[in-house]
């Protein structure tokens, strides 16, 4: 995983939470600190809903702790998530609706996973994309040119 | 009449039944459905001819043979297992472990947690099937109580209304958080309502225990977009098929919810997926394999993608290995399972089970005696009828009932006994809150009527009707203005309610340190993450582990009504 | 209320005096009607052969007997077709309007599980849907089919008040798995959909 040094330090359990342990290695993408989301800055309109995000530095501090408790999937979910930080809202609901089942072209997943990788950086995230790609079109669960036939999920007693 | 067997009835003249014959035909349990097992199409629990057998090759560092398919053979479900579950380097040589060894080390105290959560890193769906087929419900348990990951059960509950009440959801959260549940969840009737319960099951949830999060079950991306606001602190029913058919009838595939985990996590949000057995038969696509097989498929499947946690015990499938002999069994072995595999367990016991008392306890118990990470997910904090996930098997009539087998068993479920001035009072300050934040966002106001009701309440019987289409017009506004949990904390606060907004915006932080993206995390009462890291599970046999102890033994102990031994003429209070 | 009883409340749906039973006789291939008051009912591959009542015992004569009389008594005409291809309730009740000289459609499967159609809908949307056939009885069906006549003929009725209980799934789960199964084994894939006419003859 490759960040900061200096802000990622070989973390351990004893650290966590590091809310509690570590806050000193704890930011916003916007740059507060833990500290600095008061109540008293809730109410004279200094904190908004992008104060309450998670950085991408915080995502790989986390991730050194699951690998750490030997949990290395949970690992490469947060290194894809930290990769996902940056993009807006909209857009993350958009590219999941894309890889459900025959609702993109082998062209279209492809141009999503470019995207992560030139636009966002999210290599990890493009090579997950482009590994349903490959997947989709040897189960043909790919879209057809048309619109797609909608799938059926019967719910009945 | 019953038109499961019609019974002879009035015809008086030859007796073909005896008069115990009657009494037995009138308990309630003859009201389950039970049916005969049909292997051939995986209406079968775990035992089953038709599943296959376990095997592994592994070709230049990649998995190429998979429980007796090879890789061209492979559905997607074999695919993402292979290529994200299965440990790679040591597949091989866990898979050579005879499985009676490893079902042994499973239930021996002496083999610690550690290492048997490190074989099952390699072993496939087959084999893993293979090793719980061994262990009867005993082991199975000692089996939870030594692999779920978090040190100290939890529990969870719904919190619903029938009339989609807001003012009832707030009201029955804070009795539910004062009464101990860690994680509170509510869904609707009416979808368009999901914006204003959801903050009555917040702000009650805060009002009752400061740091209880709280989720609301919608359709994936709404589900999502009220997390991304802070409206709802974690996220559950994302669901998951152990069939490639019934994932697609889903409208997801294995890798749409890979990147749906990640979108959670990085928005700093806790998430766990949800599957269970019969969820494939049910829908008539369980191509031949046992309902515990294919839950197993999606145990693997979720711990590939790397979501911390699991809801699994069939969960709204549960009429299907309910009916089949062996079935709770199994239900109880899918816990045993994604608990094994190292991924928060939330364990079921969340759905109307049963018409018998009996049976519903009995159902509960392979959770609740050895401890899960959630022993329900979905404890109904309201009547069932109010319950709008269609009833749990366990409910608020139940409170009572479950303290004292707490008290009995010396087992702690997650819940105490709470003086009727506390849970009043609670309740009271529940309603209130939510009146005022309602002012403040300018939606339809709530009256004082609305919170003397919500104060005495038992279900949504109790409560004034709400102007539904004002409401619904307000829950539309909600979003269409862009609220977001900060405007809720800022607006209570404002209002009056500082202590209540100080929790809410101590639950908003936590998503800045991401500490509650770990294994089984929840939230103490000063806000402290206890997750499967500084509260990992280190039972090693008798006298380790958790033990139900000190004070809160002593809290245990209380109940509705206790004769005193000081003084035999009163009750303790 | 379980299932059961509510059925036993409503006294209607098990005949206790006299059975009726039902045969669909083929009359041809089924075509697109052009009656524009017509109403169709797409019966699942299992109706009526091999299965013969509901999951609540409700004898699928009576399904039709009750959807028929609905229809009737709001001014509507109908026309039964059976389907092979599919047992998926939305593809048969879809099909089913896409041949109604109305474009409505009443879909019924053999274990009671009822939908109302229209042909310009999305195959996974519906009027109305019933989704719990435990709680089906003749006075629903006979509504269903009174709101398919009225659909037909242009108007809104009131949706048919949907019932819930939450002691269905202990009950029925299982036993609706069970005949979702065995109707999927009655799936042809070769035969076409066709007309049939009901007989309904009462036995004594």
């Amino acid at each position: 995983m490759t960040t900061n040094p200096d802000l990622a330090p070989d973390l351990t359990a004893a650290d966590y939470p590091l809310s509690v342990h570590r806050p000193e290695l704890l930011h916003t993408p916007t740059g507060k600190t833990l500290d600095d989301l008061t109540m008293a800055a809730v109410v004279a309109g200094d904190i908004t809903s992008e104060d309450l995000r998670i950085s991408p530095e915080t995502l790989a501090l986390q991730g050194q702790l699951a690998a750490a408790a030997g949990r290395r999937q949970l690992a490469e979910n947060f290194q894809r998530a930290s990769e996902m930080t940056t993009i807006p809202d909209a857009e993350v609901l958009e590219m999941y609706n894309s890889l459900r089942p025959n609702a993109s072209t082998a062209a279209q997943l492809e141009e999503i996973a470019s995207k992560l990788e030139n636009t966002y950086s999210a290599t990890t995230c493009a090579a997950l994309v482009r590994e349903a790609a490959q997947v989709y079109a040897a189960r043909n669960l790919l879209a057809e040119e048309e619109s797609p036939v909608a799938p059926l999920a019967p719910q009945e007693a | 009449m019953t038109a499961v067997a019609p019974r002879a009835e009035g015809t008086g003249a030859s007796l073909t039944t005896s008069k115990r014959t009657e009494v037995l035909e009138d308990r309630p349990v003859n009201l389950d459905g039970f049916v005969e097992e049909w292997p051939e199409k995986g209406l079968v629990a775990m035992e089953s001819d038709f599943d296959p057998q376990p095997s592994v090759r592994v070709e230049d560092g990649r998995i190429v043979e998979l429980d007796g398919r090879t890789r061209d053979q492979f559905d997607f479900m074999d695919t993402f297992i292979a290529d994200h579950a299965i440990d790679v380097d040591t597949c091989e040589a866990a898979m050579a472990t005879e499985s009676v060894e490893i079902a042994r080390m499973i239930v021996d105290p002496r083999t610690s947690r550690a290492d048997v959560v490190a074989v099952g890193r390699g072993l496939t769906p087959a084999k893993i099937l293979d090793v719980v087929k061994l262990m009867n419900v005993v082991e199975i348990m000692m089996g939870i109580q030594k692999t779920r990951s978090r040190r100290t059960p939890a529990n969870q509950a719904h919190s619903t209304s029938a009339k989609d009440n807001p003012i009832q959801v707030a009201a029955d959260a804070a009795e539910g958080a004062v009464r101990g549940f860690a994680e509170l969840e509510t869904t609707l009737g009416v979808v368009r309502y999901a914006p204003l319960v959801a903050i009555g099951l917040q702000v009650g949830g805060q009002v009752g225990r400061g740091g209880v999060l709280t989720q609301c079950a919608l359709e994936e991306a709404t589900e999502l977009d009220l997390g991304m606001r802070g409206i709802t602190a974690y996220a559950e029913t994302i669901s998951i098929y152990g069939t490639e058919s019934v994932f697609v009838d889903g409208d997801d595939t294995p890798w749409s919810k890979a990147f749906l985990a990640s979108a959670y996590a990085s928005r700093g949000i806790k998430m766990r997926f949800t599957s269970g057995t019969g969820s494939e038969v049910q829908m008539g696509n369980a191509e031949g394999r046992s309902m515990l097989y294919l839950e197993i498929r999606c145990i693997l499947m979720a711990k590939g993608a790397g979501v911390q946690g699991l809801q699994n015990g069939s969960i709204s499938c549960i009429g299907v290995p309910g009916a089949v002999p062996g079935g709770i069994r199994a239900v109880a072995a899918e816990n045993l399972v994604a608990s094994w595999m190292d991924l928060e367990c939330a364990s079921g016991n969340d759905q109307s089970f049963s018409h018998s008392a009996m049976r519903r306890t009995s159902r509960l118990l392979p959770q609740m005696l050895p401890g899960t990470d959630f022993v329900c997910s979905g404890y109904s904090a309201v009547p069932n009828k109010d319950n709008m996930f269609a009833g749990s098997n366990l409910d608020t009539d139940d409170y009572d009932d479950w303290n004292v087998i707490q008290r009995d068993m010396q087992v702690d479920g997650g819940l105490r006994h709470v003086r009727e001035d506390v849970i009043l009072q609670v309740r009271n300050k529940a309603a209130r809150a939510m009146q005022a934040l309602f002012a403040e966002l300018d939606l339809p106001p709530i009256t004082d009527e609305e919170i003397e009701a919500a104060t005495y309440a038992n279900s949504s019987d109790d409560y004034p009707d709400r102007d539904v289409l004002a409401d619904l017009e307000g829950a539309r506004s909600v979003m269409e203005r862009g609220i977001t949990g900060i405007d809720l904390v800022r607006f209570l606060e404002r209002a009056g309610f500082g202590d209540v907004a100080e929790n809410y915006l101590q639950v908003l932080r936590q998503r800045v340190s991401g500490d509650l993206l770990q294994t089984a995390a929840v939230l103490t009462g000063d806000f402290t993450p206890l997750a499967a890291i500084n509260d990992a599970n280190d039972y090693a046999g008798p006298g380790t582990g958790y033990r139900l102890t000190g004070e809160r033994w002593e809290e245990l102990k209380k109940l509705r009504h206790v004769t005193s031994a000081e003084n035999p003429e009163e009750e303790v209070v | 209320m379980t299932a059961a009883s509510d059925l036993a409340a409503s006294g209607s749906a098990a005949p206790v005096d006299s059975v009726r039973t039902l045969a669909l006789n083929e009359v041809g291939p089924a075509e697109r009607g052009t009656r524009p008051e017509e109403v169709v009912i797409a019966l699942s591959p299992a109706f009526g052969d091999p299965f013969t009542k509901t999951i609540v015992d409700v004898p699928h004569a009576e399904v039709i007997r009750q959807l028929l009389a609905g229809i009737e008594e709001r001014g509507g005409v109908a026309r039964v077709i059976k389907v092979y291809k599919t047992a998926d309730l939305a593809a048969i009740a879809h099909h089913g309007a896409k041949l109604s000289g109305s474009g409505i459609a009443v879909g019924v499967l053999s274990r009671g599980t009822t939908v109302l159609h229209q042909r310009d809908l999305a195959r996974l949307s519906n009027l109305e849907l019933f989704p719990q056939a435990p709680l089906l009885d003749a006075e629903v069906f006979r509504m269903i089919g009174s709101n398919a006549a009225q659909y037909a003929q242009g108007q809104s009725p009131k949706p048919v008040p949907t019932r819930n209980d939450q002691m269905a799934r202990p009950r029925w789960q299982a036993k609706a798995a069970l005949l979702h199964l065995k109707e999927f084994e009655c799936i042809d894939h070769s035969r076409e959909a066709v007309e049939v006419e009901p007989v309904i003859t009462k036995v004594d």
